[in-house]
């Protein structure tokens, strides 16, 4: 029995080391929990993009499900999963821009509003519009009050302002299905519905184009 | 087959167990011994972000928006003013201690990430505030997790950090004691005895 015991003991702290660095091979570092879920979103008041007269609260969020997205022109990601976001809108989700551009804070570049506006206008134009207005984060406060650690990143609120899904990275329909689709499902289950056949859509014709190349 | 072989080859095991378990305390030791030499070192703020860059332009006034004529821009530009010494020190070691949640392993001083420039000019925020190093740490926290500060809280999770491998010693120390047991001479002499016997037999 003690003989046995020689060998199995190390042997099975040998195995137990192999699993938990194997493991950690794949472990993804940047992964973190968020310290906004579940937590109403922060209170703020800031300036509309476009017009900065029109000041905006935490009323937006009242009665409807929002989907925040932050981002900024200069950022590619954000720009890659414009054509989703558009079509997510487009099937009755609202979706709004938390805009920040470090250039325009006087203290860090020196690009106008007015020159900020016209990228706006000229990305969204190129890659779709999903946004039903841009929110100003003048001095990025909201995002660090919301711990955004860059850009995109993408916010689910109820109908009561609440925080139920917090994504770093772009949303696609792989994200979709994984993060926003069972949380949707449960606090807005009609617009699921309808996300969820074009998702089926989407990947259908992909895995389609996939056969066609594979069977060449 | 005997029992004595398999226990000393046991309690040879046991013996190369001490040797970790050596290595183990003396591992713990320094575990337990470095943050104190950080603390007590000196050179916290070597890696300043402290820059006199010169102010950029502000943009045309018609075109500001409202919010940002409300903070003057000297208050939170780069170049962070700091009448008292101690104050700029705490700063210096703050953004030394604070780590930076986008990039890996680097502090909030030394990264050039746009959420590090953020997160500096909001620890200079805070420190004009009257907030002082514990409520700066603790504001970011809420926001950005324990992931944020370099010093991990003890909690349930990482006490096990600490307890396992003292244990893991202690357990270790106590089987050795329980085990070891001096060698009986007679025992020994009648080995010899035997092995004389066999050599006289060839």
């Amino acid at each position: 029995m003690i003989r046995l015991a020689r060998y199995l003991i190390p042997l099975f702290v040998f195995l137990g080391m192999c699993i938990f660095l194997y493991k950690g091979l794949y472990a993804d570092p940047t992964i973190r929990k968020s310290e906004v879920l579940s937590k109403p979103f922060p209170v703020f008041e800031l300036p509309d993009l476009e017009d900065v007269q029109i000041l905006h609260t935490n009323e937006i969020f009242d009665g409807k499900v929002t989907l925040v997205n932050v981002w900024g022109v200069w950022c590619i990601t954000c720009a890659i999963e414009l054509p989703y976001l558009t079509a997510l809108s487009e099937n009755g989700l609202t979706v709004v821009g938390l805009y920040y551009d470090q250039d325009i804070d006087p203290n860090f570049g020196t690009k106008t509003l007015t020159r900020v506006r016209q990228e706006v206008a000229e990305t969204v134009s190129r890659y779709g519009n999903p946004f039903a207005f841009n929110i100003f984060d003048v001095y990025r406060d909201t995002a660090l009050d919301l711990g955004v650690t860059g850009a995109p990143e993408s916010f689910l609120v109820d109908e009561n302002g609440v925080i139920r899904v917090h994504h770093l990275g772009d949303v696609n329909p792989r994200v979709w299905r994984q993060k926003f689709s069972p949380v949707l499902n449960e606090i807005a289950p009609s617009i699921e519905a309808s996300i969820a056949l074009m998702n089926d859509a989407i990947t259908g014709a992909q895995a389609g184009i996939g056969e066609g190349v594979s069977g060449e | 087959m005997s029992k004595k072989p398999v226990l000393k080859g046991l309690s040879k095991f046991v013996r190369s167990m001490g040797v970790c378990m050596g290595a183990c305390i003396g591992v713990a030791a320094f575990m337990l011994c470095t943050p104190a030499l950080a603390q007590n070192s000196d050179d916290v703020g070597q890696a300043a972000p402290i820059q006199q860059t010169e102010l950029n332009p502000q943009p045309q006034s018609g075109q500001t928006p409202a919010g940002l004529q409300e903070r003057p821009k000297q208050e939170y530009a780069e170049n962070y003013v700091f009448v008292d010494a101690g104050k700029r020190r705490e700063f210096l070691e703050l953004t030394a201690e604070l780590r930076c949640p986008k990039c890996q392993n680097q502090n909030i001083a030394d990264s050039d990430a746009p959420i590090a420039h953020d997160m500096r000019r909001k620890t200079y925020e805070l420190m004009q505030e009257g907030k002082d190093k514990s409520q700066v740490i603790e504001w970011m926290k809420v926001r950005y997790g324990d992931f944020v500060h370099y010093q991990p809280p003890v909690n349930v999770v990482t006490i096990w950090l600490w307890v396992l491998p003292v244990l893991f010693a202690g357990s270790m120390l106590v089987f050795f004691i329980l085990r070891r047991k001096p060698e009986i001479e007679q025992d020994i002499e009648s080995k010899l005895a035997r092995a004389d016997q066999m050599l006289k037999d060839d």
